[in-house]
């Protein structure tokens, strides 16, 4: 990052007042101490929403008041930029300490200590979120390459799928991040580590009649298993027909692997307007991003997000995740801001952008007639402008949730240690705070029976968001990362390639 | 009977910790995993942990369900209860050696008050109900029976973490599966937690679904955001009045007026039938002055609702202003595009 510009718009402080820059220019300002010592803040650009709590408060006192009190309490000092310890920007927004998070990340994938044993069957999260969060902080990752081939081979299963580790029980969730982190460190060696023919067979073997997917043989059902398995269908190119043994195959022929996966999804939309794990909890961020995610990868969004879920509440209570003072996402309703729900929740928002903004699907009747709906009968309008704070996300991000010691990494919030999982969502919501992503527009032409996943491949267009005020300096701005499949662009359109052009399973 | 009960449960494994040595396992080859050269993120583990691991592979290969491999899990549980293939092979020798599903579920209640953020426990816990549930479903005194002392357990794990969203899903579960809808006790235990805090959202949620979902009182197969002319006006009557009731209590509560709004859209009701309980939040909302006051945002959010409702655009927009502009800055975003909905009718 420019260090150069962060310290041009370091609050003025005694040390930098002393220093002989332009004498001239800063008289009236060096006579006037008051000025200078007593009226800090003015200096710094920071609007009140940050710095003081919420305009309407209830008196009564419940644990969940006292918890959320206990983290505004938290978080106001890092956000009020008096921190002498730190250098702010003129908005009183610290740097993003690339170097300290990324050698948090090269750490988090070396040798871990006996105390990580409650991650032995997650090791491949560790790959996906430590290769993810590097790339996304413009670390080259392929130096990476033969040791996450030899890390996924050690983990792949011969039944199909990979893992949590060497001859564990393959696993969705697993699997999702060992196909990510082959997909980031890339080449053809990575995608052949892949049997795809037993991969195919084994999500058969997951798929049920209801729609969803199990998340490993004989383990529970839910909204993960959909996202994780589409995700994994469309990045390798993977037939939809069902094996004869799959729960899901019907004789006639008529159920695929993704028939009724998006009601399925459907069925996750709570009264609240978000969506749970499973049909019947509640509305959680984490999960909405796995509805959205395979929504999107079923079909256009403005077709298949606006078929089957009720957009209007949807949106309601996704912005509804976004508090102040704090600026961050919590994940329900009446929960605490975490740094996670940046890309959870945050993530949400470039689909539902790709919903609304459509010409031509949104609230059309492009949808398939066949299912059973809750289609919005009226247009909604575009979200022209940003749906939620960015600026409030950032700040938050920026300010709350970087590890300043040198430790490094990021976190849920202060006062919580940074871990890998923390760092790849933190920075996923701070990409995605720091771009705009553009859907092309469906292709009309061809109707919702061509454009199931794995013929439709809408491209998206990423360009930095420029509108209204930039909280951060121009060299803290993270690579952008696709908003379904969550790493770079261009390393999804390279494994696709790969295997579009595979005949079969050779 | 406690002899055969130590055989399954809490007897450990190996002499001092130790497999090998220990004459009961000599019979296993155990099949260590040697890690790639340069393998990733690898866990440098406990000589116990590494070598118990070693020992359940074996038997996992082997197919072998009995007592000794029982004790292995548990023995692995106890150092790492994050493990989902263990679990599922414990399962599989519960089911196999065909064991009393209540001496289960009573060493995993031990397990789960030790473990409140994990998540196999759930899933066990959910297998385990499967298996047991066709034993008892003829019989509803042993339902009834089973529901309290499920319900009994669940309220230790609440006490601990009262939104802790895998306690709930479970919940949510066992009353369909139990068939608990129109159970007052659950009812009853629901309305204590939301007494106790009227912000647990959990306590929230999990009433709609006992309350609308009711396969009795309900439509299957209904989206949650959608009307249902099955559900009794008597029912969403008594609904509506709790939800005024408690949020009187706290105004700017959401998880009170989310279940207000839900309960409206589901009885089918026009939302303008509370806009008087609503405006009581808010007063001196008028063009130009500027100096309304505000107990809940959620209020004023949902009277722009019931007036685009009524027709009255002006006065939706005025709402929706003040809201992005004074009371709830950090959603303008949003509130600016509620006003374009007002603009295209949606």
């Amino acid at each position: 990052m420019s260090s150069g510009s962060q310290q041009q718009h370091r609050r003025p402080s005694p040390s930098t007042s002393a220093s002989p820059q332009q004498p001239s220019q800063n008289t009236t300002e060096e006579v006037d101490d008051e000025l200078f010592f007593g009226a800090r803040a003015p200096v710094l650009m920071i609007p009140d929403l940050f710095t003081h709590p919420p305009p309407v408060r209830d008196p009564l006192v419940t644990g969940t008041s006292q918890a959320q009190d206990g983290t505004v309490e938290a978080c106001l000092p890092f956000l009020d930029g008096e921190d002498d310890a730190v250098a702010y920007n003129e908005h009183g927004v610290p740097g993003l300490d690339r170097e300290r998070h990324i050698r948090f990340l090269h750490q988090s994938l070396g040798r871990l200590p006996g105390r990580f044993v409650a991650a032995d069957a997650s090791r491949p999260w560790f790959l996906y979120w430590c290769l993810s969060a590097m790339a996304m902080l413009g670390e080259d990752v392929t130096s990476y390459r033969e040791a996450v081939i030899q890390t996924a081979r050690s983990m792949q299963n011969e039944e199909g799928g990979f893992g949590g580790g060497g001859r564990q029980l393959s696993h969705m969730a697993t699997s999702y991040a060992i196909v990510l982190s082959l997909a980031l460190v890339g080449g053809e060696e990575a995608y052949e580590v892949v049997d795809r023919k037993a991969m195919w067979k084994w999500l058969c073997s997951l798929k049920q009649p209801d729609g969803g997917f199990q998340v490993c043989l004989g383990g529970e059902e839910d909204i993960r298993g959909a996202y994780c398995g589409a995700v994994i269908i469309s990045l390798l190119r993977l037939p939809l027909d069902l094996t004869p043994e799959s729960p899901a195959y019907k004789e006639d022929g008529s159920a695929n692997l993704l028939t009724g996966v998006a009601d399925y999804v459907r069925r996750c939309q709570t009264f609240e307007g978000g969506i749970s794990g499973q049909p019947n909890a509640e509305a959680h961020g984490a999960y909405a991003f796995c509805a959205l995610g395979c929504l999107a990868l079923l079909d256009h969004p403005s077709r298949s997000i606006q078929s089957y879920l009720d957009v209007p509440r949807l949106v309601a209570w996704l912005s509804s995740r976004q508090y102040a003072p704090e600026g961050g996402f919590s994940g329900r309703t009446n929960k605490l801001v975490d740094g996670c729900y940046s890309h959870w929740v945050g993530g949400c928002f470039p689909l539902i952008e790709a919903c609304l903004n459509s010409s031509g699907g949104n609230g059309g009747d492009a949808a398939d007639a066949t299912t059973t709906t809750t289609k919005t009968t009226t247009r909604l309008p575009p979200a022209e402008d940003s749906l939620f704070s960015r600026e409030g996300l950032i700040r938050y991000i920026l300010c709350c949730c970087q590890d300043q010691t040198k430790r490094g990494g990021l976190r849920d919030k202060p006062g919580k240690m940074s871990d890998a999982y923390h760092s790849c969502y933190v920075l996923s919501g701070l990409s995605s705070a720091q771009h705009q992503w553009e859907l092309d527009e469906p292709d009309e032409t061809e109707g919702p029976a061509a454009s199931v996943l794995g013929l439709a491949d809408p491209v998206w267009a990423v360009l930095p968001y420029l509108d209204g005020p930039q909280v951060f300096d121009n060299g803290d701005r993270v690579r952008p990362i696709h908003p379904v499949y969550a790493i770079p662009q261009q390393q999804v359109r390279a494994v696709k390639e790969y295997f579009s052009g595979k005949k079969g399973f050779c | 009977m406690a002899a055969l009960q130590r055989e399954l449960y809490g007897g450990g494994v190996g002499k001092e910790g130790r497999l090998a040595g220990d004459s009961e396992w000599d019979d296993v080859s155990p099949i260590v995993v040697v890690e790639p050269e340069k393998a990733l993120a690898a866990i440098t583990y406990t000589q116990d942990y590494a070598e118990a691991m070693s020992y359940l592979r074996a038997v996992m290969q082997a197919k072998e369900y009995s007592p000794r491999c029982l004790r292995l899990t548990e023995h692995i549980i106890g150092m790492n209860p994050a493990h989902y293939t263990v679990w599922l092979y414990r399962a599989a020798n519960v089911f196999a050696l065909k064991l009393p599903i209540l001496d289960e579920m009573a060493w995993l209640n031990r397990i789960a008050l030790g473990n409140l953020k994990n998540y196999q426990i759930w899933h066990h816990r959910h297998l385990l109900v499967e298996n047991y549930f066709p034993s008892i479903a003829s019989d509803p005194a042993a339902v009834s029976a089973f529901a309290a002392s499920e319900r009994e357990f669940l309220a230790k794990m609440l006490a601990e973490d009262t939104k802790n969203y895998h306690v709930w899903s479970y919940r949510s579960y066992l009353v369909g599966k139990l068939g608990l809808f129109s159970d007052p006790d659950e009812l009853r235990a629901i309305d204590a937690m939301i007494t106790e805090d009227v912000r647990n959202n959990s306590a929230w949620s999990h009433r709609f679904f006992l309350v609308f979902s009711d396969p009795s009182a309900s439509t299957p197969g209904t989206p949650a955001t959608a009307a249902d002319p099955a559900v009794p006006e008597a029912v969403v009557d008594r609904e509506l009045a709790y939800a005024r009731e408690k949020i009187a209590l706290a105004p700017q509560n959401q998880s009170g007026w989310n279940y207000l709004r839900g309960v409206l859209v589901k009885g089918g009701r026009k939302l303008a039938s509370v806009e008087d309980f609503a405006a009581g939040f808010v007063t001196g909302l008028v063009e130009g002055a500027e100096d309304e006051d505000v107990r809940s945002t959620h209020a004023l959010d949902l009277l722009a609702e019931i007036y685009a409702e009524k027709g009255d655009r002006g006065r939706a927009d005025l709402s929706l202003r003040r809201l992005g502009q004074k009371w709830d800055r950090i959603r303008v975003g949003y509130w600016e595009w509620r006003r374009k909905c007002l603009e295209v009718g949606a």
